[in-house]
């Protein structure tokens, strides 16, 4: 079968992020430089190919931009300035928004006056909620502790700190429930378009389990970006990546251990925890900040708005965070009140715009991407076991 | 008589030659051989150093005879010659052995080329012996030229020479000049319009004093040799005329070859698929539009139609890249809506500002698509869905099996050689190479003449070429003409024959055979004679001869008996 | 081991030499047991030049000129060709294998072709194996003084050597 060529459809994406797709003559050099591309999944110059070309099909099933880390050191290769680092970029944005079916990530990533518009809304929506249904009690002696520092569950007129908790947890499982939803019905789409749609392939059923560790291994150490040959980047990924994590994790999972009402010494696993994960965050944040800004490494010379809602929003939650957290030590019960609610109107249309919907929903399809990948490397290694196999006999008689 | 002294040198050519043989031992062994003085070896022969050794010994060791064991006669003998003449010595008086284009590139033992080199060189010593002084004969030179071909080129080498006061005679068979370029519209790289150029031009040829143009004219046939060439013009359907002139300029070009041989693009079959010169045509127009009179919204430009493949034409047509290049930029400026397809093998950019164009075209939306002949060649059918044809092919660059539609197919069609190539090879004593084109003296050194003296190649009649290195040769072959009218006289080719009245028998077999009519019978000494103008030594006689009464000078069978006694003499291995 | 001929080679100055050196700056290989010999023209091989290979030991003899109709000379081709049948007439009358002798057209651009028919034409004379001309000259020599080369113009065929 033979697929009709569509130059119109490089237009179509000319919203997320790189525009121009002229200049690479198809050399090769940045697919031979490329740390990472080997083992049946070659790119960047294929993926360039296929957007030049329209074959839509082929992208929407590629795996490939999820493998680049985006070291850029292809675009440092390439001969014609064609920048394919970038175009990989790109590609992760457009199938981010091919993954979800609802049409959001579309919308985000080619107008992003949207996703300031859905961020303020539900901004506003929470800090109206607090006000309305959860304003400061008036009696602030009653909210400090012994050691000085603000009781942050009791804060709210009419409801105890258990009770306080509660909802908070309430909220948050329903947003993690809701973001999970989202995330693995894209990943679902993912599987399919990537696996299950390419014919004559045949993943064998044990390998699902036995390449499973890939997507954990993958998931914690990041293990494929630190085969980039400038490990820097790497490190500071990886401080993000676990800082966010386990913030996460505390703030979701733990919430009633973390959001306590004592202070606890400044060594207590649950404070040095918060602080290395804030330190992770903030390093890793100011040094991209400033290389988007100085535009001098190719990996960060080209700065999407999507890129930046990211940074000043995650910079935002953890500054309000970092100032709650002040403002709790120092016994401001009023400040750290409103600055909670506003971390909170921060924090959740972050996640729940951020996650699902833009930037950070890298952070499950990598792994799984590369799971998959994995998978299908497996199937191809098994086919041609079995056809050396056959092979075999037919020499030998 | 003085007696006879031999060098030898045997030449390393760098590791040409010495990778292969081991030219210290073909040296040493000739030092023994009978009259010969001295045998050297040295990196390059040919260069200075090399050349003023052979003065130096000529001098010093009173050499009277010179062997060089180097490369091909064909490339050094008159570099050697001239040597020879500087040291005093009749430039005759040299033999050289072919012991690189013949031995060291073309073996692998190194024994065994050893061994060859040694028998050659030692054919050479052993051929030297016998060499005769001979003195270079001159002839006066007609300053009247001969042109060939009305095109691009063949006009600036009549200018050239017309401009510098000299008698042109310009032979065009058709009915206009300009040739291939009075076809185009704007050119590649620089969208510069040629034909109006080419109209200044051709008026001022017109209108020229020293110009006789001949239009509708055949050159039928070329007698003669440098300086003093005699043709015969047929001019139309009748007359003949005939003119002397002492050089010759073939400008006969090219012509695009026929792509209804090549059943998949099916020309002739569908009118949306045309050849590179019938878009000229509509680009001449002023509009961009297909055979239906539709402005097309897909265009597909197929490169290396009938070039590059073994079934057709298998070499490179050369220009058709840079003109596929150009029409995709007047495609964009005239239809900026369009799509425009390049179907290339391979991009071949050379030349100045030629990848400037591509870097250019490919920022210009034009979506470049690979194909591979040996893969199976790119097959245009009716679109089912749509108006126009499709294009199916592998497109090499993404693997994938693709169809392309498009309203407008411009097919980049080989250039092969005119017709009359062949005549005009054998008029003039040139070759023609394996795809019909001429043969120049060295591709590298000497690429405008020919191994015919007074005989010139320019143009596209030697492989396909774009304008200016067409207009380049012209101008090359032209200087080189000035020159030779300039100095008055040509040294002709002293190798002819010569009878011995003693020994002829009269039997006239010399006259029988001879080609050019140079033999004469002299009835009252009832014996043969040669007349040396008109000889041009091709040694026939000699060997018709029953008494061994003719000698062809240079090649007298002396000379050829004992180079066959010195190659087959055992030679020492190793 | 497989012996190892000597065959000697004229070619014609034109094409066929051209040609072989062509077969060079291609770097083609080929059978290193040729020896060529260059003449202006195919016409001036003299069948006393094949002989007297034959006679010095040459087990092969590989005649090249232009193709008909391109030869330089307008004709010494024809020539060549012609004398070539009585050549290997005479040969074959002298108990000489006419394969021994081959005439071939080789033109300027057929550097291939040339090596091509080197290689060929050695295995030919491989297979035919040590010529003994040379050694039966050597019996004939000595019961008459004069030289073998000079027999073929007495056997009517138009060459001989300048004495
Ligand atoms: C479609 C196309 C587009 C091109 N575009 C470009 C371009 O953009 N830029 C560029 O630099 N080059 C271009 N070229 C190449 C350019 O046309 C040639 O380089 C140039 O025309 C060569 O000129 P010429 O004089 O050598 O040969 P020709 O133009 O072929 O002229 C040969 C002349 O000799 C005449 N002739 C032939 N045989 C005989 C005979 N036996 N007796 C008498 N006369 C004879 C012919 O009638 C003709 O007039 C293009 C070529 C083609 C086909
Ligand atoms: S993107 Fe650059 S390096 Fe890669 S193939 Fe294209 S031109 Fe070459
Ligand atoms: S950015 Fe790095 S990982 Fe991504 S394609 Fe380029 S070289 Fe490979
Ligand atoms: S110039 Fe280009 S299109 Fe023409 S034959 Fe050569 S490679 Fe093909
Ligand atoms: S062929 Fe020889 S012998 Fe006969 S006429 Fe000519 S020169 Fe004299
Ligand atoms: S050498 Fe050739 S051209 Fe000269 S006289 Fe003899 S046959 Fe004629
Ligand atoms: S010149 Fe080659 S055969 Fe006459």
């Amino acid at each position: 079968m033979s697929t009709r060529i569509n130059p119109d459809f490089k237009n179509e994406l000319t919203h997320f992020g790189k525009d121009e797709w002229n200049e690479c003559y198809h050399c090769g050099n940045c697919t031979a430089i490329c740390p990472l591309s080997k083992d049946g999944f070659l790119f960047p110059r294929k993926d360039l190919r296929a957007i030049q070309m329209g074959l839509q099909d082929k992208l929407d099933a590629s795996l490939e931009p999820w493998l680049c880390y985006y070291c850029g050191e292809c675009s440092e290769t390439c001969p014609r300035d064609a920048n394919p680092a970038e175009l990989m970029m790109t590609l992760r944005r457009y199938l981010t928004s091919r993954y979800d079916k609802s049409g959001l990530a579309k919308l985000f990533y080619t107008n992003h006056i949207w996703e300031y518009v859905v961020l303020g809304l539900m901004f506003l929506a929470i800090v109206v909620a607090f006000l309305v249904f959860l304003p400061l009690k008036t009696d602030a002696a009653l909210m400090v502790n012994e050691s000085g520092g603000v009781m942050i569950n009791s804060l709210v007129e009419g409801i105890n700190a258990e009770r306080f908790i509660g909802i908070i947890e309430y909220g948050d499982w329903t947003m993690a429930i809701v973001i999970a939803l989202l995330l693995v019905s894209n990943i679902v789409v993912m599987f399919y378009k990537s696996v299950l749609s390419e014919n004559g392939i045949r993943i064998p059923f044990s390998s699902y389990f036995t390449e499973a560790w890939q997507l954990v291994w993958n998931f914690a150490t990041q293990s494929r970006f630190s085969k980039c040959d400038d490990k820097q980047y790497w490190i500071g990924h990886l401080l993000l990546m676990t800082g966010y994590t386990i913030m996460f994790i505390l703030v979701v999972v733990f919430l009633p251990l973390f959001q306590i009402e004592t202070v606890e010494p400044w060594w207590h696993w649950q404070r040095l925890l918060g602080y290395y994960a804030t330190f992770g965050i903030l390093f890793f944040l100011t040094i991209v900040t400033i290389k988007r800004l100085q535009k001098r490494d190719v990996k960060l010379k080209y700065s999407h708005p999507s890129d930046w809602i990211f940074i000043v929003m995650l910079a935002l939650t953890t500054i309000s965070g970092i100032l709650v957290h002040i403002f709790r030590l120092q016994g401001m019960v009023a400040a750290t009140y409103y600055t909670y609610v506003i971390h909170l109107a921060i924090l959740v249309p972050m996640l729940m715009v951020e996650v699902p919907f833009s930037k950070w929903s890298h952070l499950a399809y990598r792994p799984f991407a590369i799971y998959f990948a994995r998978l299908k490397t497996v199937a191809a290694e098994v086919e041609k076991e079995k056809s050396h196999k056959e092979l075999v006999p037919a020499v030998g008689s | 008589m003085e007696k006879t002294r031999i060098g030898v040198y045997v030449c390393w050519c760098g590791t040409n030659i010495a990778m292969m043989v081991d030219v210290e031992a073909v040296a040493k062994e000739m030092e023994s051989r009978q009259n010969v003085v001295l045998a050297r070896t040295y990196k390059y022969m040919c260069s200075d150093p090399g050349q003023d050794m052979v003065i130096r010994d000529i001098k010093e060791h009173k050499l009277n005879r010179v062997v060089i064991a180097a490369c091909s006669p064909r490339i050094h003998e008159n570099t050697f010659r001239k040597a020879l003449e500087n040291a005093g010595l009749n430039p005759y008086m040299l033999q050289m052995a072919n012991i690189r284009e013949q031995n060291s590139w073309v073996h692998s033992d190194r024994i065994e080329a050893t061994r060859k080199a040694k028998s050659l060189v030692a054919g050479a010593v052993s051929r030297v012996n016998h060499h005769q002084p001979l003195n270079k004969r001159e002839v006066p030179v007609n300053p009247a030229s001969l042109i060939i071909g009305g095109g691009i080129s063949g006009i600036t080498a009549a200018l050239e020479l017309a401009d510098a006061g000299k008698r042109v005679y310009l032979v065009e068979k058709e009915s206009e000049l300009g040739g291939i370029a009075a076809m185009l519209d704007l050119t590649s790289p620089h969208f510069y319009s040629i034909s109006d150029s080419l109209k200044t031009l051709i008026r001022r040829i017109e209108v020229h004093q020293n110009i006789k143009v001949y239009m509708d004219s055949q050159v039928k046939q070329i007698n003669g040799y440098v300086g003093n060439f005699n043709g015969e013009i047929k001019i139309g359907n009748k007359k003949v005329k005939n003119i002397d002139f002492g050089n010759i300029v073939v400008a006969t070009g090219l012509k695009p070859i026929k792509p209804e041989t090549i059943e998949n693009y099916g020309y002739g079959v569908f009118s949306e698929v045309i050849t590179s010169l019938d878009f000229e045509q509509v680009l001449k127009k002023g509009s961009v539009l297909n055979a239906y009179g539709i402005k097309p919204k897909n265009v597909a430009i197929i490169h290396c139609v009938g070039s590059r493949n073994e079934d057709y034409k298998p070499y490179c047509s050369r220009t058709c890249c840079m003109t596929a290049l150009k029409y995709a930029n007047m495609i964009r400026s005239a239809l900026p809506e369009a799509n425009v397809y390049q179907m290339y093998a391979d991009m071949r950019a050379y030349g100045k500002h030629c990848e400037e164009l591509y870097a250019d075209t490919s920022g210009k939306n034009v979506l470049f698509l690979m194909y591979d002949q040996r893969e199976g060649m790119p097959i245009i059918e009716k679109d089912a869905i749509g108006p126009g044809v499709l294009i199916k092919f592998n497109e090499r660059l993404s693997g994938e099996d693709i169809e392309v539609p498009a309203e407008l197919v411009i097919l980049m069609t080989a250039m092969e050689s005119g017709k009359d190539a062949k005549s005009i090879s054998q008029m003039t004593g040139t070759s023609l190479d394996a795809n019909g084109f001429f043969i120049e003296k060295h591709p590298k050194l000497d690429p405008v003449s020919t191994t015919t003296d007074g005989v010139y190649v320019v143009g596209s009649c030697q492989s396909p070429k774009n304008i200016p290195e067409s207009v380049s040769q012209a101008r090359a072959a032209t200087a080189n003409i000035l020159a030779t009218i300039a100095k008055g006289y040509v040294e002709v080719e002293v190798i002819t024959a010569e009878v011995n009245e003693d020994i002829c028998c009269g039997c006239q077999f010399c006259i029988q055979v001879c080609p050019y009519g140079a033999n004469n019978y002299d009835q009252r000494k009832a014996v043969s004679s040669v007349n040396e103008a008109l000889c041009k030594g091709c040694g026939t006689c000699g060997s018709a001869c029953p008494s061994g009464a003719i000698s062809t000078r240079h090649f007298t069978d002396k000379q050829i008996l004992s180079q066959i006694e010195g190659i087959m003499a055992e030679v020492g291995s190793g | 081991m497989e012996y190892n001929p000597t065959i000697v080679s004229f070619l014609c100055n034109w094409c066929s030499y051209t040609g072989a050196d062509l077969a060079g700056t291609s770097r083609m290989k080929y059978a290193s047991n040729i020896r060529v010999i260059r003449v202006m023209c195919s016409g001036r091989i003299d069948p006393t030049f094949v002989l007297k290979a034959f006679t010095e030991g040459a087990d092969g003899v590989l005649l090249c000129g232009c193709h008909p109709g391109d030869c330089h000379y307008h004709e010494g081709n024809y020539k060549c060709l012609r004398r070539f049948h009585l050549l290997q007439k005479y040969l074959d009358q002298m108990g000489v294998d006419k394969k021994r002798i081959r005439l071939e057209w080789i033109s300027a651009s057929e550097g291939k072709e040339f090596a091509e028919l080197a290689n060929e034409f050695s295995e030919t004379i491989k297979k035919l194996g040590k010529s003994n001309i040379k050694e039966e000259m050597k019996v004939e020599d000595k019961k008459s003084p004069e030289s073998a080369v000079h027999r073929p113009a007495r056997m009517g065929l138009q060459s001989t050597v300048e004495s």
